[in-house]
């Protein structure tokens, strides 16, 4: 049987076939790896709401967890309605740019079988935005109005983090393009911004009912603290799909790079993930012995590493962790004294965090070179946009409250905070059978046989 | 009703009325509405729920 000889062009033709396959499969990795990450990160509002009803009062439990989950659910379609166009708008400044394919409308954001990219960069930044927002939902606990709530995580979520994300978490954003700005795992794109939005939401709030007598403040006990644990212990299981997310897979010849475009990859990240972790854990509770604080450690050491996943030395990331903790747990100390009722140290873990997290990458990793003739890592440049995150999130957050607060639209009346909120708006009780069952339960011999046993 | 396409050869973005732009904008405005009807009517309730209670 006479087999043909194989031209230069077949070769080529089976050449390009192979090739087109493998540019395939390339672009399918992306999609699956950021499809699981996004999966992964559902798992931090699964952890959201069980951390806050569980450092509720019971009476405010099934409100706690309601308002985690229309956050979420409005969160998701606002990002599609203006997060992602912001994103692509806006990393030159408060100019837009042109963006049409980011608009809602566009053929792009929708079921387009061409394009293997777009809708899964988008549910992954559609996450990061509803984390951010779920950030400010544990400190505003057992008083905030569902409604106002809403408005001010939606513009959390989908409008202020994303801005700063456009600025220092895009590859053209103004702060690594002119101050070399580095935050590769969104210490403060996310973390600070979402932390000080937080402050100016809690100076306009105020303090839960019974949280300061004569100005001291008052220990206000977590209804189930074990779920608040395990809450805690679910978000840091998501944060491996966030941090996860944070990397570009490109595929092909070039691989993992960080989204400012230099090398790293997985592994760089899984020891400092785990280093950070394990260090603000234990920092945490030297600081503390607290519980709460020692598992809510484990948040301010990955936060207080993440800036700079890809660059430091674990044991580094393991001591920079343990010292953050002191530092957060100082920050909730102090800002309690300043009257401020914060249900979950949100501002402290996450805003304080964070912003000492941008700066410490200045710190311990400062002439790191950027690519593409942007400027090397610097002190200054780091601390120039901590503090533009600072104030970032701290503006909208406060005057937006402050407008809410004036139209006395943002906290529920007293005698409703005092009730519980799941009595008056949720109309439901989180444990329904817990008091007639403990009134009405025999407690001796004598009870039982009254009751026929 | 709502398809735009016949075939599937050479399909790309294929998704409801996708080749009419108007009617993409009256579905993102429908979106928005939802969302800030969802707002309204959490304030209506929250509302009743709170004089109910006074």
């Amino acid at each position: 049987m006479a087999t043909e000889t194989p031209t230069l062009e077949s070769l080529q033709a089976s050449l390009d076939a192979q090739q087109a396959i493998f540019n395939m499969h390339q672009a399918m990795n992306v999609e699956v790896f950021y499809w699981w990450c996004t999966a992964i990160m559902v798992m931090i509002h699964a952890g959201f709401l069980a951390y806050e009803m569980g450092a509720s009062r019971s009476k405010n439990a099934l409100a706690a967890g309601v308002k985690n989950i229309l956050a979420l659910a409005v969160i998701i379609p606002t990002f599609y309605l203006f997060g992602w166009w912001i994103y692509n708008a806006f990393p030159g400044g408060i100019i837009p740019a042109e963006a049409a394919s980011a608009l809602p409308w566009s053929q792009s954001m929708g079921p387009d079988v061409q394009d293997m990219g777009t809708g899964i960069f988008w549910a992954a930044f559609a996450l990061f935005g509803a984390t951010t927002g779920s950030i400010m939902s544990g400190a505003v606990i057992e008083r905030i109005r569902v409604s106002a709530f809403l408005i001010l995580t939606v513009i959390l979520g989908s409008g202020v983090w994303i801005l700063a994300g456009a600025w220092g978490w895009h590859p053209d954003g103004w702060m690594l393009t002119e101050l070399g700005y580095h935050d590769v795992g969104a210490s403060g794109v996310v973390h600070a911004i979402a932390g000080f939005f937080t402050l100016g939401v809690l100076i306009n709030l105020g303090p839960r009912v019974g949280k300061f007598i004569n100005g001291v403040p008052q220990q206000i006990r977590a209804h189930n603290l074990p779920m608040t644990l395990i809450g805690l212990m679910m978000i840091i299981f998501g944060f491996f799909g966030f941090l996860g997310g944070c990397i570009i897979f490109n595929g092909g010849e070039t691989g993992w790079t960080t989204i400012y475009n230099n090398p790293t990859n997985l592994s760089a990240f899984a020891f400092n993930t785990l280093m950070g972790f394990a260090g603000g854990v234990i920092g945490c509770y030297i600081a503390t012995r607290d519980p709460f604080w020692t598992m809510s450690g484990g948040l301010v050491g990955i936060i207080s590493v993440a800036a700079g996943l890809d660059l430091y030395d674990p044991g580094l990331a393991f001591i920079i962790a343990t010292c953050v903790s002191f530092i957060a747990v100082g920050a909730a100390k102090l800002l309690e004294k300043k009257g401020i009722d914060d249900a979950v140290g949100a501002v402290a873990v996450h805003g304080v965090t964070g912003v000492v997290a941008v700066i410490l990458v200045g710190v311990f990793a400062g002439g790191t070179p950027n690519v593409g003739g942007n400027p090397a890592i610097s002190l200054y440049g780091q601390t120039v946009c901590a503090i533009v995150m600072a104030v970032l999130g701290f503006v909208p957050g406060y005057f937006v409250s402050y407008l809410l607060k004036k139209f006395n639209m943002l906290r529920v009346p007293e005698n409703v905070e005092v009730l519980g909120l799941d009595e008056v708006e949720i109309l439901t009780h989180p444990y329904p059978e817990t008091v007639p069952a403990k009134s009405s339960a025999p407690t001796n011999v004598g009870d039982l046989e009254a009751k026929g046993a | 009703m709502g398809t735009s396409i016949t075939t599937w050869d050479n399909v790309s973005a294929y998704f409801t009325f996708a080749d009419n732009p108007l009617a993409l904008m009256l579905f993102s405005l429908g979106v928005a509405g939802i969302v800030v009807g969802l707002i309204r009517f959490i304030m209506k309730h929250e509302k009743e729920a709170f004089e109910n209670h006074k």
